[in-house]
């Protein structure tokens, strides 16, 4: 019986993130650390996550140049960390995938999964067809009416989706409703947290996983160009495509920056930016920056982007930004909006609304003078169609 | 030690903060020792549909905590209270303001769903030594030697205290807080046979326990049953305090 977590529970200087699960979860966290930490030692896993990396999500993906929208912005050079391409077209696939193997190690007969976007969902359903396991992928009404397609390629690989009817529907209240049901069921089933948030180990879980991404791009900058980049962006919802991306480059001199978003406006309810508008809190199991109202009640968000509403940022990414290491900055929607098409225009490249929001901050980066940029383009857009359909009157 | 016969749930602020006084005097006349009273949170994550409605009606109709915990002060015709609430809502008020909130109310003890041993030991100590400790939670995943260090943890004050500040919490199955299906009362019996090998102090069973008989079983198992989301939801449709609590005491 594991009766202590032995990986550090906290980040940073201020002490985020931690364990504050209730007491029914906390055995099945300390087995799942045990289980991680026995995993990452074991080279059988270790092969089987590479093989299943390349040749079922297709690693690792490009660092595409994409020479006429870094001259049209007045950048020297801007490089695409193409997450898009991955099977089920988002970063989402790196970690769902992993923990799926994991599951499959420690016993467990079904995967419970939250979902805002759907694209952590679709990524769930997908390997657990591929693994043969259950799936059940939690999901609010308000971003299964935005995100359809999603939907019905989750229930095409065999998933049960449940509609989440509370709050807003959105991501907040789908992972509230994964904790529930995982509370009823973690004898058997394994909760795959699709980002770098929730509970300890689930931060270093997905973190660990989503690293791929930054080592690849770390190291196909170095051979493709002449040197590292200047600037290193990537969008933020929970975090796990932020840390993923960039931390990697933590102990390299250039500048690492994460952005969330703004949404329609600065007030409270009106966004989703919480470096500025949110304060030290605890949500869904962890320390972190939460938008709040000053009752502790989580507040409202709200943002174009199904994947980047989440009230809090992740404890990891949220220390690296106390701390200094990475910069936090905010896209509001129509700015998003506009730089997907711009994009999609100059490169032949359909962007998701979450990595439309890294985009839409590049004309700031060159304005300061920055020349050299690579960016997570964290998903395809082909979710968001709709979307840009009514929103960009195409 | 003769046996607390129910410990019942109720959720500030809901229907109203206007009505609590009158609830916990109606409980306390008719021999209730110790209740439980939530402190409506936005993302419940421990709690079923019933205390999750019951608490977005409470904070859609202003029941901040502070207002909560100001509606008790003075209260002296009441059961001794254990607040059952979330830990960031306690967090955002800070431990000062709390303490000086608690002073004057009938609260006893806190049970701090998502609030394990260790997380916040300077705030648990301190709450502590002002008179309020931490109620231990076990759960049907808790192994026997995890609940003797949670129970040691949080340790009882012994036979002089009340109830309320001496339970543990015994989880009686996975899941959430509510009724649901009706609960298999048969690993519960070997459960509490295992915790009364490890401790002697009170011990209380929730989640899923709503009818006469389930509640007589626990008592007839040497423990005390806690009502809920079942009388949240009989008050909800109109019932009286008096009627449902008297209901589901023994006669």
């Amino acid at each position: 019986m594991n009766d202590a977590f032995t990986l550090p529970t906290r980040f940073g200087t201020q002490g985020l993130g931690g364990c504050y699960a209730p007491e029914t979860l906390m055995q099945p966290l300390l087995d799942l650390e045990a289980a991680f930490r026995a995993a990452l030692e074991d080279p059988g896993f270790q092969a089987e996550l590479k093989g299943e990396l390349r040749h079922f999500v297709g690693r690792p993906t490009p660092l595409t140049p994409a020479p006429r929208l870094a001259a049209k912005l007045g950048l020297k050079a801007l490089l695409l960390k193409r997450e898009d391409l991955t099977h089920t077209g988002a970063h989402k696939i790196n970690n769902a995938l992993a923990q799926a193997i994991l599951a499959r190690r420690m016993g467990k007969t079904e995967i419970i999964a939250e979902t805002g976007a759907g694209q952590h969902g679709v990524a769930a359903a997908a390997a657990c067809a591929r693994l043969g396991l259950r799936c059940t992928v939690y999901m609010g009404v308000t971003d299964m009416a935005r995100q359809a397609p999603n939907v019905a390629r989750m229930r095409l690989f065999g998933a049960t989706v449940v509609p989440v009817e509370a709050g807003q529907g959105t991501l907040k209240e789908a992972v509230n409703e994964a904790l529930r049901a995982w509370a009823g069921r973690c004898t058997e089933a394994h909760y795959i947290l699709g980002s770098a948030l929730g509970p300890h180990p689930f931060p270093t879980l997905v973190r660990t996983f989503q690293t791929v991404i930054g080592e690849e791009a770390r190291a196909q900058a170095l051979e493709q160009t002449s040197g590292l980049p200047e600037a290193v962006i990537a969008c933020a919802g929970g975090g796990s495509n932020g840390l993923g991306l960039l931390v990697p480059f933590l102990g390299d001199p250039l500048r690492r920056l994460a952005v969330e978003a703004g949404g329609h406006g600065p007030a409270l309810g009106e966004h989703a930016a919480r470096l500025d508008g949110g304060r030290m809190g605890v949500l869904h199991g962890c320390k972190t920056l939460l938008l709040q109202d000053e009752h502790g009640h989580t507040a409202e968000t709200a943002s174009v982007s199904a994947g980047l509403d989440y009230p809090a940022l992740g404890p990891e990414l949220a220390a690296l930004v106390l701390d200094g290491q990475v910069e936090v900055r905010r896209a509001s929607d129509d700015e998003a909006l506009a730089a997907a098409r711009l994009l999609c225009q100059m490169e032949g490249i359909l962007p998701a609304l979450e990595s439309s929001h890294a985009l839409a901050l590049l004309p700031s980066l060159a304005a300061e003078g920055v020349a050299t940029v690579l960016l997570g383009l964290s998903g395809r857009g082909d979710k968001d169609l709709s979307t840009y359909q009514s929103r960009l009157e195409i | 030690m003769s046996l607390n016969p129910l410990l019942p749930f109720l959720m500030a602020g809901d229907p109203s903060l206007e009505v609590l006084p009158g609830y916990l005097s109606e409980a306390r006349a008719l021999g209730i020792e110790a209740l439980e009273l939530g402190l409506p949170h936005s993302d419940p994550i421990a709690d079923g549909p019933v205390l999750q409605a019951a608490a977005h009606r409470a904070i859609a109709r202003g029941a901040t905590p502070r207002r909560i915990l100001e509606s008790l002060a003075g209260i002296t015709a009441s059961p001794d209270l254990i607040l059952f609430t979330y830990l960031n809502p306690l967090l955002q008020l800070g431990l000062e303001p709390l303490l000086r909130l608690l002073e004057p109310t009938p609260v006893r003890a806190l049970l701090v769903v998502d609030l394990p041993e260790g997380e916040e030991p300077a705030f648990e100590t301190a709450l502590r030594a002002a008179g309020y400790p931490l109620v231990p939670l076990l759960a049907p995943t808790t192994g026997l030697a995890r609940a003797q260090r949670l129970l040691e943890a949080r340790p009882d004050p012994g036979p002089a205290a009340p109830f309320a500040q001496r339970f543990a919490y015994v989880v009686a199955r996975l899941g959430v807080t509510g009724a649901g299906q009706a609960t298999d009362l048969g690993p519960l019996t070997a459960r509490l046979r295992d915790l009364r090998g490890i401790t002697a102090r009170p011990l209380a069973v929730g989640f899923g326990l709503s009818d006469p008989v389930s509640l007589q079983t626990v008592r007839d198992l040497g423990a005390t049953p806690i009502i809920g989301s079942a009388l949240v939801a009989e008050l909800t449709s109109g019932s009286l305090i008096r009627t449902s609590l008297g209901a589901r005491l023994p006669r």
